[in-house]
């Protein structure tokens, strides 16, 4: 019998064999194991998307929810307290407002990319989450240099683990609850610090804002600062990891990108396509729906399997096939409607320029292991180490 | 499902069917039109899906909130009174046949 396991680590290392039956045989498939529905064709999803007034986000978004997030992030509230909430951060994320980044996200690149000369072999996360937790620091404001509260590593592991979930009790962990405690405690001692002296910094802006004449609940600013450093460091890196591993596995693709570094917009269009680390996420009906001869019940979770959408050839021909030229409108790398990712522009911007700098130190690389480990999660996915070597 | 034509920058009219409750703009990603970006995915946060709406049916359009009018001062090409945001827009039955135009410029 057909089964569809987001714990399993199965589905963590290849799940697009399983969305592809989903897609054909049960495309409203209501899996025991997740105690939820999966949506797994590209026109469901996006109409699923669309309707937040049936598909609710206000009982939590992460696949496996953290305990208290659910209704107090931008992610897990419904409009119209969503759209006030994104109104107070959106400016800040907007491409127009991202150009004073350009210069610092350059020097960061240069500078962790650096340590590659001379290397032969070198895990990529070690680089990459190096850059990721720079670019996200420079980007919200958080203390940094001699002002900084923490190790930039404990913010990188805590980000990534809080993320993960166990496999065998389908559930987060005690290690994955306390790194989400370690980073709620963080946010709000820089939260604290800049309540105190506010700075022309994302964090400051938010910490004071009001919502028509009220301040901000004390735990939507928390956790919403909190799933921005989560979303920044974590998705941000596992993204590279997955454009890195797409790079090395696709020879003539990263020929192609190296020789004419323009085509990487497009390679990472692709990459957002073809198996970015966000894959899943979750919704809760607020109402009976019917489809696909299935009916779905108000109070039911539904996954929205974007990482399927993106593969469904009724949407792209050829799914499977990693193409840089095919610039795929319209993919859910991203999500979409009222919760695509906030932070579209600067994830482009900052690996654009990551890999252009990557790519003048190591302009040919390949992967060492054939089977790699991947990340325990049910919502995203990504290898938590990737060997390469110079080829 | 209503019908939709969109008028791409070099002119071509082109002529879909939308399923109701999808965006112009999800629409418009759905059959590749050109002229039409949406870089943010559809949260009214980037200004990238910025169209003319026929002026005639502009009424039968839910006037734009304060995000969208927020986002329309930063559209590339010349803002008109017809200006609109395709993500903001849902296609009803009762658009059916709506003609929109899209700009040279998005970015």
């Amino acid at each position: 019998m057909f089964t569809f396991d987001p714990y399993s680590p199965a589905i963590d290392a290849d799940p697009f064999p399983y969305y592809k039956r989903l897609r054909d045989e049960f495309p409203c498939f209501w899996s025991p194991e997740a105690q939820m529905w999966v949506l797994s064709r590209y026109v469901d999803i996006v109409s699923a998307g669309q309707d937040w007034q049936t598909y609710s986000s206000a009982s939590g978004n992460l696949m496996t929810e953290l305990p208290g997030r659910a209704g107090a992030t931008l992610g897990s509230s419904d409009p119209p307290r969503h759209d006030r909430l994104r109104g107070l951060i959106q400016h800040a994320f907007m491409k127009r407002n991202l150009m004073a980044l350009e210069e610092p996200i350059r020097d960061v690149a240069k500078q962790v990319f650096a340590q590659l000369w001379g290397v032969g072999q070198f895990d990529f996360k070690d680089v990459s989450s190096q850059f990721t937790v720079k670019v996200l620091m420079a980007a919200l404001g958080l203390p940094m240099g001699d002002e900084a509260l923490v190790d930039e590593k404990e913010v990188r592991d805590n980000a990534v683990l809080m993320v993960q979930s166990d496999a065998r009790t389908r559930a987060k962990g005690p290690e994955h609850i306390a790194a989400y405690n370690w980073v709620q405690e963080y946010a709000s001692k820089v939260i604290a610090m800049r309540r105190a002296e506010p700075r022309n910094d994302l964090i400051s802006h938010f910490a004071m804002a009001e919502i028509d004449g009220d301040r901000l609940d004390e735990r939507e600013v928390l956790l919403t600062t909190t799933t921005l450093i989560m979303a920044g460091v974590e998705s941000l890196g596992g993204f590279m990891m997955m454009f890195a591993y797409n790079l090395a596995s696709f020879h003539e693709s990263r020929q192609a990108v190296v020789e004419k570094p323009e085509l990487l917009v497009d390679a990472i269009e692709e990459s957002l396509r073809y198996n970015t680390s966000a894959q899943r996420f979750r919704r809760r009906l607020m109402k009976d729906v019917a489809l696909h001869g299935q009916t779905m019940k108000a109070g039911d979770f539904v996954c929205l399997a974007y990482g399927s959408g993106n593969r469904d050839e009724r949407q792209y021909p050829n799914p499977d096939l990693y193409d840089i030229h095919r610039k795929p409108r319209g993919h859910l790398g991203f999500g979409g409607g009222v919760h695509a990712c906030l932070g579209t522009a600067i994830a482009r911007l900052a690996v654009k320029i990551a890999f252009e700098e990557f790519h003048k130190v190591v302009p040919d690389y390949q992967r060492i292991a054939d089977q790699l480990a991947w990340m325990p999660s049910s919502t995203f996915r990504s290898p938590l180490v990737l060997e390469l070597a110079r080829i | 499902m209503p019908q939709i034509t969109y008028i791409e920058p070099s002119g071509e009219a082109k002529t879909f069917q939308l399923q109701e409750g999808w965006s112009l703009l999800q629409g418009a990603s759905l059959h590749a039109i050109d002229g039409i970006v949406g870089e943010c995915g559809g949260a009214c946060g980037c200004g990238t899906c910025h169209c003319y709406v026929e002026a005639a049916r502009l009424h039968e359009l839910p006037a734009p909130e304060g995000k969208e009018l927020e986002m329309l001062d930063f559209v590339a090409a010349e803002r008109r009174p017809n200006s609109r945001l395709a993500c903001q827009i849902k296609a009803t039955a009762e658009l059916d046949g709506l003609v929109v135009h899209l700009p040279e410029v998005q970015d």
